[in-house]
């Protein structure tokens, strides 16, 4: 990860007072993840499956913390039913974070049929499960990004997820 | 064992602001039918109320949360299990009520030879308990109310169809939550964004 991505997104989430980040590691995300688990300002805990660490996330932040969801984007296609629940369902605010593997451009050495899947299929099934979501693949937008996606979440009452392309996070 | 018998005891056992959540059917109809009053989350479908009793018991760590599951929706999910005890969260209490099937539709898994509590076991929690009579659950279960946690019970209980008259704003969807986040909001732990780790 670009060192610079990793100070940008702490500094951000504490401006925004989001002081819980919950995990399943994967590659892209883990120096993010790291970093953040040894920082003692956040609540840093990792989940078994995508879909207990979304649900845990929802009681986190209707309980009042403010929250964050760091993944990957195949996790979050495993998440959906979680997902589906959290938006359609209840509306819980929730700010989310994953990699954009399958992003064009990816040559992280994934099988490009499994990069094809998530590039194909993870837009349009967010669309679906009625979770905005936006692309960032540009370390300057990283600030005001995850500001408004955090103001977004609370202003929908909805999950909202931000892909982080290989530009910004590895 | 009846659920009903279980549930009348517990809902004496907790503090009204100590948050409760239920899992979709018998829990939330009979939740519901014992208390108004506090947070109570209601209908989680299929997988998600450990989970989501995870993520509450970090926004009231000085509070008993408890989350109210049954076997078929448990069994959906038992990573839960794992990110329980990882997590760790010592003012956490989940009962899953067991009665061994799918409403009308053929006995689960629990009814042959899965073991829910050396499930949770095995996933690392330490504190659990298969409690069968009323008698049993007034023993384990009202002292844990005190004690430190996280505590995983198995609770056996009867198959039944619980056909209670409740209110639906109050127990699934949006309005249920809106009622559960005004609840939050009006707690005496409430004070805007906490941070802290149950302990």
């Amino acid at each position: 990860m670009d060192p610079q991505s990793g100070q940008i997104i702490i500094e951000t989430l504490k401006e925004e007072g989001v002081d819980m980040v919950v995990t399943l590691p994967e590659e892209p995300t883990f120096s993010l993840t790291e970093a953040i688990r040894k920082d003692s300002y956040f609540t840093s805990l990792t989940v078994a499956a995508e879909g207990n660490g979304i649900a845990l996330c929802a009681g986190a932040a209707l309980g009042g913390r403010k929250v964050m969801f760091v993944t990957g984007i195949a996790g979050l296609m495993v998440g959906t039913w979680a997902l589906a629940q959290c938006s359609i369902v209840y509306g819980v605010p929730m700010l989310i974070m994953a990699s954009y593997r399958g992003d064009i451009g990816d040559h992280s050495g994934i099988p490009g049929s499994q990069l094809l899947l998530f590039k194909q299929v993870a837009e349009p099934l967010l669309n679906t499960l009625r979770v905005p979501c936006r692309v960032v693949d540009k370390i300057s937008d990283l600030k005001r990004t995850i500001r408004d996606a955090n103001f977004a979440a609370h202003d929908y009452s909805s999950p909202v997820v931000l892909l982080l392309s290989g530009e910004v996070l590895w | 064992m009846n659920r009903m018998d279980c549930l009348k005891e517990l809902v004496n056992w907790i503090d009204v602001n100590d948050p409760v959540v239920t899992s979709l059917s018998s829990n939330t109809a009979i939740w519901a039918s014992l208390r108004e009053q506090g947070a109570n989350f209601y209908a989680w479908n299929m997988g998600l109320t450990v989970g989501f009793s995870v993520g509450l018991s970090f926004a009231f760590p000085k509070r008993k949360v408890v989350g109210l599951d049954s076997d078929g929706s448990f069994m959906v999910d038992t990573s839960a299990l794992i990110t329980m005890a990882e997590a760790n969260p010592a003012n956490l209490m989940i009962l899953v009520f067991d009665n061994q099937s799918y409403a009308r539709m053929g006995p689960t898994a629990t009814s042959r030879a899965t073991d829910l509590e050396k499930m949770a076991q095995g996933a690392g929690i330490k504190k659990t308990a298969t409690i069968r009579t009323l008698d049993e659950f007034t023993r384990v279960v009202k002292p844990a109310v005190g004690e430190t946690g996280p505590h995983f019970f198995v609770v056996k209980v009867e198959a039944e169809t619980v056909r209670l008259k409740r209110d639906p704003r109050r127990t699934s969807g949006r309005p249920m939550k809106e009622f559960f986040v005004d609840a939050v909001m009006k707690h005496p732990d409430h004070s805007g964004n906490r941070g802290g780790v149950p302990s």
